[in-house]
């Protein structure tokens, strides 16, 4: 008989099959890799740095490697979002969609299969997240002849981001009892929930370091850019302003993207071990 | 007292689903290469005690022990030697027979060229032999009721649970199944619920006959319809009256 950690690599290696037999996998490397040519036009086209300058203000952004690869990086985040999607269903489904009836009644740790699941979900995105870089790399090296170090912490941070998402997800697929409805739910908790609560601590002068999304941000603070300086006086509408004007610590945020990973992670565990196939 | 020659007991079992008793102090052995059908009207318990049995849903009181082993307290041992279907099993659409019964297989210990000699086996006997490498998204419901037999036989289990196993088979898939369970009672215990007394009557032996949770009857049909004078049917209409 296989030991616990046998069965995760086979439970890691089919779900890992099924994740890239999926439409949205290829939707959503489609969707960066579009996404980042896209930016490659616009930064260029349109000379970003110039237009973010604010000479009258006194504030002056230079083209550099790292002004560019922050907005290169930053559509990486398409690959976060496909993550949601990846994970939403991944327990939910397993109830919803009677697969379970079939997969539950094999030897094997419930515990194991969330994890196995879970590790399936974080290598498909990491392809995506990983094609996404190597552009940004490459598009760097064709247009500045070099790399910022910076996009290593930023790679690093975008892997903890991956993980404390795919942990928010897992935590609503293993709570709810639809995929649609944890997709939904964990989209709401960065897209909704998270900025609310960001944008009111940061107009009243309180760094969201503790937020998720906030924390996610760090992908573009590893550069050593100000991001109070590029965005904090050139973005009109006002409602965003109060939440560009700091920068999060990319160690803090590192390391709170992981604390969310393993709390949401251990928590899909439990409610996972007690769910009922009714 | 638990022996070796019980392959599936089940004591004082009961469930409640949300203050709704589904399984009532139930309490039955099935000894090792027996064949006994649980049958009883709509809600009467049978695939919430098949459900305790697979470990896809918690008792709210009583033990289950297949094989001697403690179903709530040991899982994973229990169920390696048991081969199931629950319901109507839905399979990753995604996947082909193929990957799906290596996938089930591996996580039974099995590899290489014996699962791959197994896999073509059962595929063989549930005549989906030449749907081996199409996604199971294409599939009938009858062709998936085939592949879950096939998963359920893959690793030659000593005991099989079936939750009506011939639902959604056409008449040939049905007579097809039925043969194949005959030739696996020979050698396995078989455990399981139908509605459909005619085959009870072709496979089983035995029947356990459950309504509102508890055992009304378990006695061979052989004997049931000698001490009732009726057949099966005519023992079941007697016994179930009133119910819903």
């Amino acid at each position: 008989m296989n030991t616990e950690f046998e069965k995760l690599k086979i439970v890691t290696r089919y779900e890992l099959l099924k994740q890239f037999r999926r439409k949205r996998f290829y939707g959503a490397l489609v969707i960066v890799i579009l996404a980042q040519i896209l930016v490659i036009g616009l930064y260029k086209g349109l000379d970003l740095p110039t237009a973010l300058s604010k000479p009258s203000l006194g504030i002056i952004i230079a083209d550099s490697p790292e002004l560019f690869a922050i907005f290169m990086v930053s559509m990486t985040s398409f690959a976060v979002l496909a993550a949601v999607f990846f994970a939403g269903d991944a327990i939910a489904s397993e109830f919803e969609h009677k697969t379970g009836y079939v997969l539950f009644p094999n030897p094997v740790k419930r515990s194991t299969i969330v994890i196995g699941k879970y590790l399936a979900c974080f290598l498909a995105t990491l392809v995506i997240l990983s094609i996404g870089y190597v552009i940004s790399a490459i598009a760097l090296l064709v247009l500045y002849q070099g790399i910022p170090v910076g996009i290593l912490g930023s790679l690093a941070i975008s892997i903890a981001l991956v993980f404390g998402v795919l942990g928010i997800a897992f935590f609503f697929s293993s709570l709810l009892k639809g995929g649609m409805g944890a997709t939904i739910a964990t989209l709401i908790i960065f897209m909704v929930v998270s900025p609310i609560i960001r944008s009111s601590l940061s107009y009243t002068g309180h760094e969201p370091w503790f937020l998720p999304d906030y924390a996610g941000d760090a992908v573009s603070s590893t550069y050593n850019i100000n991001f109070a300086q590029i965005f904090g006086g050139t973005l009109s509408g006002g409602g965003m302003q109060g939440m560009m004007t700091m920068t999060p610590n990319p160690v803090v945020s590192f390391f709170v993207l992981l604390i969310y990973a393993l709390v949401t992670l251990l928590a899909s565990i439990w409610l996972t071990k007690r769910k009922e196939m009714t | 007292m638990l022996t070796m020659h019980e392959s599936i007991v089940i004591e004082n079992l009961s469930k409640y689903y949300n203050g709704f008793l589904a399984l009532d102090k139930l309490s039955l052995k099935v000894k090792s290469n027996e064949d006994v059908a649980l049958v009883g009207p709509n809600g009467a318990g049978k695939t919430t005690a098949l459900k305790i049995l697979c470990g896809l849903i918690h008792p709210s009181s009583g033990a289950a022990y297949i094989n001697g082993i403690n179903v709530v307290g040991e899982r994973e041992r229990a169920l390696s030697n048991v081969g199931a279907i629950v319901e109507t099993p839905e399979f990753y659409q995604f996947l082909t027979p193929n990957e799906t019964l290596s996938y089930l297989g591996r996580l039974r210990g099995m590899d290489g060229r014996e699962l791959k000699s197994r896999i073509n086996e059962v595929l063989k006997l549930v005549k989906l032999d030449e749907w081996v490498n199409i996604r199971i998204e294409k599939f009938s419901r009858g062709m998936k009721q085939r592949l879950a037999f096939a998963q359920a036989l893959l690793h030659d289990p000593p005991i099989l649970i079936l939750d009506e196993p011939t639902l959604g088979l056409d008449p040939r898939g049905m007579v097809e199944m039925r043969d194949i369970l005959k030739k696996a009672r020979k050698e396995k215990t078989v455990f399981f619920a139908s509605h459909m007394l005619a085959e009870v009557v072709k496979v089983c032996d035995k029947i356990a006959l459950i309504d509102h949770g508890r055992l009304l009857v378990y006695d061979s049909i052989a004997h049931l319809k000698k001490k009732y004078r009726k057949s099966l049917e005519g023992v079941y209409l007697k016994l179930t009256e009133g119910a819903i």
